[in-house]
């Protein structure tokens, strides 16, 4: 990604009329709706601490739980395989397909998957892959990319969606989502019984017993995993967890901060392949296990990052993402999570403008169900970036500037006054300013700046400290 | 080096100078849970499972069950079923019921299972907190009857009601977690499939089921 697309896209996303109407339904649902869940819970921050240090036991011991979790899938009949990165994965996938004669496959939802770009590997050498989550499968359509973790097609209206489905499927026009989604279950049943394989993500991979855990609610994931003669799962090796009462805990956080439910329709527990008296479900089972990056995190002061269990809290909850939507975020992990993974598994120079892509209000924070500090994390990560020699030589020296002026009470106080007089001339009165000089002027070709007010902050808290309000210094 | 040693070794290398989180607590002996479903187990499930868009058909004994099953099947005009064994049934004589209002039972390949327009199973335990089934696959077990058929009726008796998730798994923790060695799937189920893609609005049935009917057997008969 280039420093100069990501405000390029940016000013596209907020001129764009049905982005800004779609994210606004979209976004709004999922805050209300994961708040109301979290408010039936007895004692939800009690809630959120079990859940983050399952997550923190797992980090702490991933190479034992990784070797528990194989151990357990070969017993159980399956196999292994891994992947040190987006080209091995891929290889493996399509070693498998060989194998099996394979020329149709069914995906359910797996963003490690779009992080490898699997299904462009898969359709070089001749492979037939159908997304089936509803909205992964109107976003193939589209030729587009998800924009959302767990809400693919967030950026898309249902009116744009009802248009997309008549120009390509040939759906009588309407505005009814239900019948939208009951034209594309007809579309799909004959896939499912078609597919020679299929695909699928982790959401835990529960290493006691060997078992991967996919969470979901259209009942395409059970399947995408249930009818084809083989079931490739596929998962970033920090999915593994070390219990079931670990899951217990995950998993009901991961529904009511995802969707607002309080169990998702289908838990799909999965521990290897059909067994030999088991009337259906496939022969084959493979898991691949991903590193790509992940274990050079573990190393880092970004471990925590990988205590992330996907549900796209923060980015609903964030008011950037509200107003640019995902794809500006340039990669397969949007909103604020994902402008601490891009960078972090991509190298920092390949997305630099996106740890700024922040107000650090803290909103994702609290909405993270496994208490991830991600403001804290955006600052460090910006932090690098001026180490690494990132900005020009105007930001330096104007960061030097600001630095010289907030050691020095007397520098401090002169730059505040001469700063509020300034903005007072300039707003002529009014209050705001509908302009400023360069270097200022990026703040005001999209908002006006309010002038600073009299008295100044400094003047009223020494008026408070002086012993003028109820606020009395000790 | 393989890619697995390869990995492995950049893990331990990484945790090598100490743990990311040396303060993580290690977890209780029993998960606490923090959802609480309330002393009436049965009106709970009643009320969770129709939250869902489920419903739950109470039966006093097993002929009333029988009378419900039967006006699903026809209600629904139900000319094939995939179901499991009876033996694997917590009710006696649907086989017979089937026989009597000349539906066919399917077995087999995906192309013949998915002809019918109903799944009927029994269920391992149902978790009244969430209105949630919990199923497992096995002999005599179909996982395609309680998900390729449009209606998926259940058939519950009331001792198999238990409060959470957590107990469920406490469960077969006792039992060293033998269901999953057995079943290559364990599914819970809470109500129809569902969507919430388009807008974040929610509608009901989309890939599994479209409806999903309980048949909640309250008199025991003796059974335990």
């Amino acid at each position: 990604m280039k420093a100069e697309s990501f405000e390029k896209i940016v000013n596209h996303a907020l001129a764009d009329r049905q982005l800004q109407v779609a994210l606004d339904r979209g976004t709004t649902r999922g805050v209300n709706a994961r708040l109301l869940a979290m408010s039936e819970t007895t004692d939800a921050q009690a809630l959120r601490h079990q859940a983050r240090l399952a997550r923190e036991r797992a980090l702490n011991q991933l190479p034992e739980l990784l070797e528990q979790l194989e151990r357990n899938i070969v017993a159980n009949g399956g196999h292994v395989l891994w992947a040190r990165d987006a080209a091995e994965l891929n290889q493996h996938v399509l070693t498998i397909c060989r194998q099996h004669n394979v020329r149709r496959v069914v995906k359910g939802k797996s963003m490690v998957t779009e992080e490898t770009a699997l299904n462009h590997a898969l359709e070089q050498e001749g492979i037939d892959v159908v997304e089936s989550d509803l909205g992964e499968y109107i976003i193939q359509l589209a030729g587009e990319t998800p924009s959302h973790i767990v809400f693919p097609m967030l950026h898309k209206t249902k009116e744009a969606t009802a248009q997309l489905l008549h120009d390509k499927l040939g759906m009588p026009l309407t505005d009814q989502p239900e019948a939208m989604t009951r034209f594309v279950r007809g579309v799909m049943r004959q896939k499912y019984l078609q597919a020679d394989l299929g695909i699928s993500g982790v959401n835990f991979a529960i290493a006691e017993t060997g078992t991967i855990a996919t969470v979901e609610n259209e009942g395409n994931n059970r399947l995408s995993i249930s009818a084809p003669p083989v079931h490739v799962a596929v998962m970033g090796l920090e999915k593994v967890i070390a219990t079931w009462e670990d899951y217990a805990v995950l998993v009901q956080l991961l529904a009511r901060s995802a969707t607002g439910q309080r169990m998702t329709v289908y838990n799909n527990l999965i521990s290897g392949p059909r067994r030999p008296d088991e009337p259906d479900g496939p022969e084959a089972f493979y898991l691949i296990i991903l590193d790509n990056g992940r274990s050079r995190i573990l190393a880092s002061e970004y471990a925590e990052s990988l205590a992330c269990i996907r549900c796209g809290a923060c980015l609903n909850a964030c008011p950037v993402y509200q107003n640019i939507g995902g794809h500006a975020y340039g990669w397969v992990y949007p909103g604020p999570i994902g402008s601490i993974v891009t960078p972090l598994l991509r190298g920092p120079l390949t997305a630099p403008k996106l740890p700024y892509a922040s107000s650090l209000c803290g909103a994702c924070q609290a909405a993270c169900p496994v208490e991830i500090n991600i403001p804290d994390m955006l600052l460090k990560l910006r932090r690098d970036l001026v180490q690494a020699g990132d900005p020009s030589l105007g930001w330096r020296l104007g960061m030097k500037g600001w630095a010289v002026a907030f050691k020095s009470p007397m520098l401090y106080r002169l730059g505040g006054r001469i700063a509020g007089w300034l903005t007072r001339v300039l707003g002529r009165g009014k209050g705001h300013l509908r302009w400023l000089p360069p270097p200022f002027n990026g703040w005001t070709a999209h908002r006006d700046f309010p002038a600073f007010g009299t008295p100044s902050f400094r003047e009223r808290y020494l008026r408070r400290a002086n012993g003028q309000s109820q606020f009395k210094r000790r | 080096m393989s890619a697995r040693e390869d990995i492995l070794t950049g893990l331990r290398a990484a945790l090598a100078h100490g743990k990311p989180f040396p303060g993580a607590e290690p977890a209780a002996a029993q998960a606490v849970t923090r959802i609480d479903p309330g002393e009436d187990l049965v009106a709970r499930f009643i009320a969770e499972v129709q939250r869902v868009k489920g419903e739950v058909h109470t039966a006093a004994n097993d002929d009333e069950a029988l009378d419900i099953t039967k006006d699903l099947l026809t209600s629904h005009h139900v000319r094939r079923v995939v179901m499991w064994d009876e033996a694997h049934l917590p009710l006696r004589g649907v086989w017979a019921l089937l026989e009597r209002l000349g539906i066919e039972r399917v077995y087999g390949d995906n192309t013949s299972v998915a002809a019918a327009e109903a799944g009927i199973t029994g269920a391992d335990w149902a978790l009244a907190a969430t209105g949630t089934l919990v199923l497992s696959s096995g002999p005599g077990r179909p996982r395609m009857a309680s998900l390729l058929p449009p209606l998926h009726i259940a058939l519950l008796t009331e001792d198999r009601l238990i409060p959470r998730l957590e107990d469920y798994l406490a469960a077969q923790r006792v039992t060293h977690f033998g269901v999953f060695r057995r079943s290559s799937n364990v599914t819970l189920i809470t109500g129809s499939s569902r969507t919430s893609d388009i807008e974040m609005h929610p509608v009901f049935g989309v890939h599994g089921p479209l409806a999903l009917h309980v048949v909640l057997i309250r008199n025991l008969n003796g059974r335990i």
